[in-house]
């Protein structure tokens, strides 16, 4: 049970799919289609029980201490692991360190101020309450993540990129439970896949001859397909620094591409896929932005230190992100890393290096770094923003940008929608459970870099998705696209949560929504399987013939609501959202104003709304008289390999956040294990004047009729509150919906048109990005080529008219002329020719003469000599 | 040096003794001539992996240094300078080897061409001569030769095996090549009347050992009588001794100042204009479309795989070196014709709809990441003068020009292949392909993605690491060539679209379309393998072999930055520090002291 086992074993989790899937790409087409099936699923259970191996060696290792004091309401909550107790005993004590923030309370000025030695080194507008060093106490001298490369990509002069992997408990805890959620998918497809086994005739395609489309099927694909993905995906999560981040990043993308486009037959699938890439890369934009302003402040895109040279020290140059940003000496608070401040202030650098280009290059940089100190300082106490401070924001902006499009924010949400097009399986496990949570995993991985400015900017896209999404949800009629709007929403939440910083909050609602949404879209699957049709007009009743879907979707849409006894025990969605909004509970009172109370308000409405759609949709699916006779009629329950992967995936999404009595492993507990250095503290931003309190001062027991008891009653309340609504609506028929459509007709076609995004865009991007292109070529062909043909022919032209001109005009006209002269001398002189001897006697004597005159005449006696 | 001689040569001329047998068999056998050209170019292959990578030859490529290897100088011209003299490094090796795969792979998927193959095959094979002796050669005269020599048998290639068009694209290549062609001359003989050798011998430890000689005679490869008759009279009887030599030219243009700024300002500017044309990069590469458009598909394959990367490696192994100071005056036409380059040629291709002049567009896009990375002079004071990034944007650029060779070698060679079956290239008119042609698809949009950066596959590391590499030399062009990704993206993925997928092919021919034969598989899928490899394991494949040079040669020009250009560029800017500030540190009053006392002219010049 060694420690190092776990790269080895996690490794091999990662590439066993991705042989499966090499396996299948070389002989798939040519075995037994359901072997397909086989291989692809005994390499993720495999891949399943090498992660929990992995995770028992950790807890081996690093097992959750249980906390001396935990109440029993603490343990049946599940909410109270071992960190947040340590850390309430040190706040209990009278003579604490620092004050924590109450909330409604203005912070305390110890929280707001810094001392000056950490003014030069950290910015003021990130300064930290000395709360941070709690965390590093508890964590000094335990390694709590393990980090080192597997191979190198490049190397440059000091830089190094590389393969390399970063495992703490939050990575063990992911690959569980993607490798739980892909076996099930795996189990499910086999089932809901069969059609393609033989030969598949496609009901959406119709051919130019009016048949429907008949091809091979292609149940090795889809499975070379999914084990390409959980290859991806497995690899994000091992992934020990950005570089290789992005690299499974865009592998998730194009599996995501490809699955999407299943069906490559149909258009809109193909355009589905298209899209979904096209926009996912607009965010990958974003996030190469952040990688350049990270790589070049830094030197690494590590997320660790990693000894490359081998000598047992980490030195300067081998420090990750973490450490750089947030340093030992700085308390672990956030401050701009040296390499950011000497890129931002490059004209003191400049200055100082021409001044001493021996210690430049030799990097005794003391001097320097002196003096950019004092500058730094100089520059806070002008009020003005720090150098280095905006390149740390760009990193964090541009990270969150790949996250808006892999998690489906605004505003680059649309794809997540139309990826529905993908067959069912698909949409559970890469659109709702696992890729898409890449993004909110990827900010919770990232969370130690993020200034609060950066939060604020996470928080407010995520409170406007998870409010945008839901009121979407209540229109939608296609199944898939409820869970989908839904996932949308259930992001934003976490999104959210992030950036009020509940860092907890946000990864645990990861865990607990890929349960129950994976559950909640497979069973949507199982439905459309049974009745063909995706739209939930044409269903109802459903219940009665398939009992083990309705009711295992039943328990989804409770989880997603969070349903629960209050304090006592809930759904996992209970756990997780009532978190979230305890923290934005918590925000709402460390900052006055509409501004803090916005998310606490919308979370909540947004819960009530969640629990509406969803219900909705159970009723409408499930409940009363069927809609459609014949395709009810038709409807059976599916087959075991279908249903038995809900039936599991039920039980997690009910009990995954669970605290069970005398375990002291919980899923809080081991998260909290992870969460990173010095991310539990109160920070205040002075650019924005706002506070974000320490996470744990939502669960404090002095809190507890602050914070919990109201959150938790409002919370229940709304749920139950959309709950009742849905039913009044939907499932007793109390009210007619079509009333209410007309009565808000105006929303009602504001919302069933999705806002108009699509239609925005066409004209806001696509339709000008195709203008430029065309003007582009047209640039090429009528001015480039128009310039280069036009001097061609200038060229001739110049050519031939020389050649008339100068040629045969000047030139020959000139030889012509000599020659016609000397022709019409000779013609002339022909007449002396007259053959006459004394004639030419005479001639001569003339001619003599003639010469004698001229030469007296010139000659001079001094040039005879 | 007797085994350099004949390996080096070997390679080179291997194609030219292949063209020779050629042109003594009967015309009437195709399928001999085929052959023979085939296996020519299969035994250069190997012949060129054997010389380089296996331990037991004689010119076993040394990863461990970055000076020029099994180099050898043979007196041609002497009276003139001129010298038959090669030599590999970390920079051309792999472009040799990339050279002759190519030509393998294009040989192999010329099986189609049925017009005058006797002609086609000697007119290929001396075409991969003159391709090969670029890359090798070491005398900037006999560069040029081998560069124009490369003209000829291009322009006949195109102009009578081509598409309907091939005469107007023939003579466009021509012309146009030709010009960059003359450019380069003209700087060739401004560098070399210039050139001093006995300049370098000074700086250099020939004259017995310095410890702080800034160049070491011995890596420049000076021919051995020429060495002589320095040693004998170093003065060389008052008159400058000229050279041909690239490497010795470099030295001059680094450490001594036989080069002033303005000569090299204007050399660099007509070589780059000259290697501009062929990379090719916006403005200059209307000739590609055409070319491409017209060019039988296996000249294509060579067009993108072989013949654009002598631009960038003329960029690499000539502009810079022996030009610096036009290099760093004029980094930023550099880095914008590239960022330029890379948005509109995928601007352009976005528009297309012809699949092949799509292909081409890329090639213009992916190339502008060549000339970025290797532009990107962030060697400054700014930086501490830390040459790292400025590395990485060249590996970049180096390993793009290897990962493109493959991906539009192979792009090009899969648009043939469905040219070939339907006789149509008109993006709208396909679709459908998925089920046809299965195998066919799935390597195409293999070796797509690789093209579209797809991490993985090769596009993907050259890509990344020019574009990383840019923001620490400005953050505007940064971000432009960031954006990128998402035009690529886009033309890549619509193209695909419209061709593989979707239910029915909608164009002229359907009876036509069969599935790909064994041959095309095997050439697809060689490039498809490699594209994977080199994706996967670039540090393995690729930049193993080029890291000493390109660190020695980066590091150089960065150390030239600090010790040459940045003294003779502060001085004239320098403006004395504000006296309003009430505390001036240590650092600020030396800095003041040193402008008083180095620059009296600017005080008395500000003075009104």
């Amino acid at each position: 049970m060694d420690t190092s086992l776990l790269p080895i074993l996690l490794g091999v989790a990662v590439l066993l799919p991705l042989a499966s899937f090499f396996t299948l790409l070389m002989i798939g087409r040519w075995l037994p289609q359901s072997w397909s099936g086989y291989i692809a699923t005994t390499a993720i259970v495999t891949a399943g029980l090498l992660s929990f191996w992995s995770l028992s060696i950790w807890l081996f290792n690093h097992a959750p201490e249980a906390g001396s004091h935990q109440t029993a309401e603490h343990v049946a909550s599940g909410q109270m692991p071992s960190v947040h107790a340590r850390l309430v005993a040190q706040h209990d004590q009278p003579d604490g360190p620092a004050p924590a923030t109450i909330p409604g309370q203005e912070p305390s000025p110890e929280v707001a101020s810094h001392s000056p030695e950490a003014a030069s080194h950290s910015p003021e507008a990130a300064s930290q309450s000395p709360e941070a060093e709690h965390t590093s106490a508890e964590h000094g001298g335990k390694k709590h993540a393990y980090t080192d490369d597997y191979y190198l990509l490049g190397q440059f002069g000091r830089l190094r990129l590389t393969i390399s992997y970063y495992i703490d408990s939050l990575t063990l805890v992911m690959f569980c439970v993607v490798s739980i959620i892909a076996s099930c998918i795996h189990f499910y497809s086999m089932g809901y896949m069969h059609e393609e086994e033989g030969v598949f005739t496609d009901p959406e395609v119709t051919m130019k001859d009016g048949s429907l489309l008949k091809r091979p099927g292609r149940y090795w694909v889809f499975f070379m397909y999914l084990s390409l993905f959980c290859f991806s995906m497995l690899g994000l999560l091992l992934a020990g620094n950005v570089a290789m981040v992005f690299v499974f990043w865009e592998l998730v993308g194009i599996c995501s591409y490809f699955l999407i486009g299943f069906y490559v037959e149909r258009k809109s699938a193909s355009n589905a896929a298209n899209k979904a890439f096209i926009v996912n890369r607009i965010g990958d934009f974003g996030m190469i932005i952040g990688l350049m302003a990270l790589w070049t402040g830094l030197g690494t895109l590590a997320f660790g230190d990693v000894d490359a040279s081998g000598n047992g020290t980490i030195e300067k140059a081998e420090q990750g992100i973490f450490t750089q940003v947030r340093s030992e000496e700085s308390g672990y608070c956030l401050a701009t890393p040296i390499g950011m401040v000497r890129q931002s202030a490059r004209g003191e650098v400049g200055k100082w290096a021409r001044q001493h280009p021996e210690a430049a290059v030799n990097g005794d940089t003391a001097e320097l770094d002196k003096r950019l100190r004092q500058l730094q300082s100089e520059r806070i106490s002008d009020g003005k923003t720090p150098y280095g401070y905006w390149l740390l924001i760009i990193a964090g902006v541009g990270i969150f940008c790949g996250c808006v499009g892999k998690s489906a924010q605004f505003p680059l949400h649309v794809w997540l929608p139309d990826a529905m097009e993908g067959p069912t399986p698909v949409s559970a496990l890469v659109h709702s459970a696992t890729m898409v949570a890449a993004g909110v995993y990827l900010v919770g991985r990232f969370y130690p870099v993020f200034t609060p400015e950066v939060l604020f900017v996470i928080a407010i896209i995520g409170v406007f998705t998870l409010f945008m999404a839901a009121t979407i949800a209540i229109t939608a009629t296609d199944i898939k696209r409820v869970l989908a709007y839904s996932t949308i929403s259930q992001l934003g939440y976490m999104m959210m949560a992030l950036g009020l910083g509940g860092w907890l909050a946000g990864m645990l609602h990861l865990v607990t929504h890929a349960f129950f949404k994976s559950l909640l879209l497979m069973c949507s699957g199982s439905v459309i399987h049974a009745v063909h049709t995706n739209e939930m007009p044409e269903m109802g009743g459903l219940r009665k013939k398939m009992p083990y879907t309705a009711y295992t979707m039943l328990v989804g849409c409770l989880a997603i609501s969070g349903v629960c006894l209050p304090f006592l025990i809930g759904f996992s969605g209970y756990y997780s959202k009532d978190m979230i909004l305890e923290q934005a509970f918590s925000f709402r009172g460390a900052n006055a104003g509409w501004l803090g109370s916005l998310f606490f308000v919308t979370a909540t409405g947004g819960a009530a709304i969640t629990a509406f759609y969803m219900f909705r949709l159970w009723f409408m699916t499930f409940a009363g008289s069927p809609r459609n006779e014949h395709r009810y009629s038709h409807a059976y329950e599916s087959p075991k390999t279908i249903y038995v992967p809900l039936v599991i995936l039920a039980v997690f999404a009910t009990a995954v956040a669970w605290h069970i009595p005398f375990v002291s492993v919980s899923l809080q507990g081991l998260l909290e294990q992870a969460r990173p250095t010095g991310t539990a503290a109160t920070v205040t931003s002075s650019m924005l004047g706002m506070t974000w309190p320490n996470e744990h001062i939502a669960h404090l027991d002095s809190q507890w009729w602050t914070i919990k008891f109201p959150v938790t009653m409002l919370a229940t309340g709304t749920a139950l509150g959309g709950i009742l609504l849905a039913a009044v609506l939907y499932g007793f028929g109390v009210v007619n919906p079509d009333d209410v459509r007309r009565r808000f007709n105006l929303i009602y076609r504001f919302l069933i048109n999705k806002w108009w995004f699509d239609e925005l865009y066409d004209v806001l991007f696509v339709k000008p990005l195709h203008q430029i292109s065309h003007v582009v070529s047209r640039i090429d062909q009528r001015w480039i080529d128009g310039l280069i043909d036009g001097l061609a022919w200038s060229v001739r032209w110049f050519a031939r008219t020389w050649e008339r001109v100068v040629d045969q005009g000047l030139v020959d006209g000139v030889v012509n002329v000599v020659g016609r002269w000397t022709y019409s001398i000779g013609a002339s002189l022909r007449v002396v020719q007259t053959g006459s001897l004394r004639q030419y006697v005479m001639f001569l004597a003339i001619a003599l003469i003639a010469i004698f005159l001229i030469v007296s005449f010139f000659w001079s006696p001094t040039l005879a000599f | 040096m007797n085994a350099y001689v004949f390996l080096l040569s070997l390679i080179v001329f291997l194609p030219a003794l292949g063209a020779l047998v050629i042109a003594c068999l009967p015309n009437r056998n195709a399928k001999l001539l085929r052959s023979v050209a085939l296996v020519t170019t299969a035994v250069t292959f190997i012949a060129s992996l054997g010389v380089f990578l296996c331990p037991a030859s004689d010119a076993y490529f040394d990863v461990s240094t970055g000076t020029m290897q099994s180099s050898f100088a043979l007196a041609w011209i002497p009276s003139f300078d001129i010298f038959y003299s090669m030599g590999v490094d970390g920079i051309s090796m792999p472009l040799v080897l990339l050279t002759t795969l190519v030509s393998f792979l294009a040989m192999a998927a010329s099986w189609s061409i049925n017009k005058y193959v006797k002609a086609y095959c000697i007119l290929f094979l001396i075409l991969e001569m003159a391709m090969l002796g670029v890359f090798m050669t070491l005398d900037f005269f006999v560069f040029f030769i081998f560069w124009e020599v490369m003209l000829l048998p291009m322009y006949f290639l195109i102009g009578v095996w081509g598409g309907p068009r091939r005469e107007y694209a023939a003579i466009k290549f021509f012309i146009y090549t030709l010009i960059g062609g003359v450019l380069m001359l003209v700087a060739i003989l401004m560098l070399y009347f210039a050139s001093d050798l006995r300049k370098v011998a000074d700086v250099s430890d020939l004259y017995g050992k310095k410890a702080d000689a800034a160049v070491v005679w011995a890596d420049l490869h000076i021919p051995p009588s020429v060495t002589a008759k320095l040693q004998n009279d170093p003065t060389n009887g008052g008159f400058p001794l000229h050279s041909f030599n690239l490497l010795a030219l470099g030295a001059m243009g680094q450490h001594t100042e036989v080069f002033s700024a303005d000569l090299q300002w204007w050399a660099f500017l007509l070589l780059f204009v000259g290697f501009l044309i062929k990379v090719p990069a916006v403005p200059f590469h209307t000739w590609l479309p055409d070319a491409h458009v017209e060019a039988p598909t296996p000249i294509s394959m060579i067009l993108a795989g072989v013949l654009l990367k002598m631009g960038g490696y003329g960029i690499i192994r000539i502009c810079y070196p022996i030009c610096p100071h036009g290099g760093y005056d004029l980094m930023y036409l550099v880095c914008l014709i590239g960022v330029i380059s890379m948005v509109y040629g995928a601007f352009a291709a976005l528009a297309q709809t012809d699949f092949k002049r799509m292909v081409a567009y890329s090639s213009v896009s992916h190339m502008g990441y060549v000339v970025l990375g290797l532009g990107v002079w962030s060697a400054t004071a700014g930086t501490l003068y830390n040459p790292d990034y400025w590395i990485m944007g060249v590996k970049g650029a180096m390993f793009q020009m290897i990962a493109h060779g493959i991906s539009s070698a192979g792009m090009f060679f899969m648009v043939g292949v469905i040219y070939e079956r339907v006789h149509h290239r008109n993006l709208d008119e396909f679709g459908g392909l998925f089920g046809k042609m299965p195998v066919y698809t799935a390597l195409s949009i293999g070796i797509f993605f690789a093209a579209l950066g797809l991490p993985g596959l090769c596009g993907f590391i050259g890509e990344v690491f020019v574009v990383l590499s840019v923001w620490n030399f400005d953050t505007i062009i940064a971000v432009i060539s960031a954006a990128v990704v998402i035009l690529t993206a886009s033309y890549i993925l619509w193209a695909i679209q419209r061709v593989y997928l979707g239910a029915e092919y909608k164009g002229p021919h359907g009876g036509e379309i069969r599935p790909s034969t064994l041959r095309e598989n095997m050439i697809a899928g060689t490039l498809f393998v490699l594209a994977i490899l080199l994706g996967i394991f670039p540090q393995t494949f690729v930049l193993r072999y080029m890291d000493k040079t390109i660190d020695r040669q980066v590091k150089g020009l960065g150390a030239w930055t600090r010790t040459v250009k940045e003294p003779q560029l502060a001085q004239p800017i320098l403006v004395p520090p504000k006296s309003d500030k009430a505390e001036v540190s240590r650092d600020e009053a030396r800095f003041e002291g040193r402008v008083s006392m180095v620059k009296p002219a600017t005080a008395s010049r500000g003075d009104p």
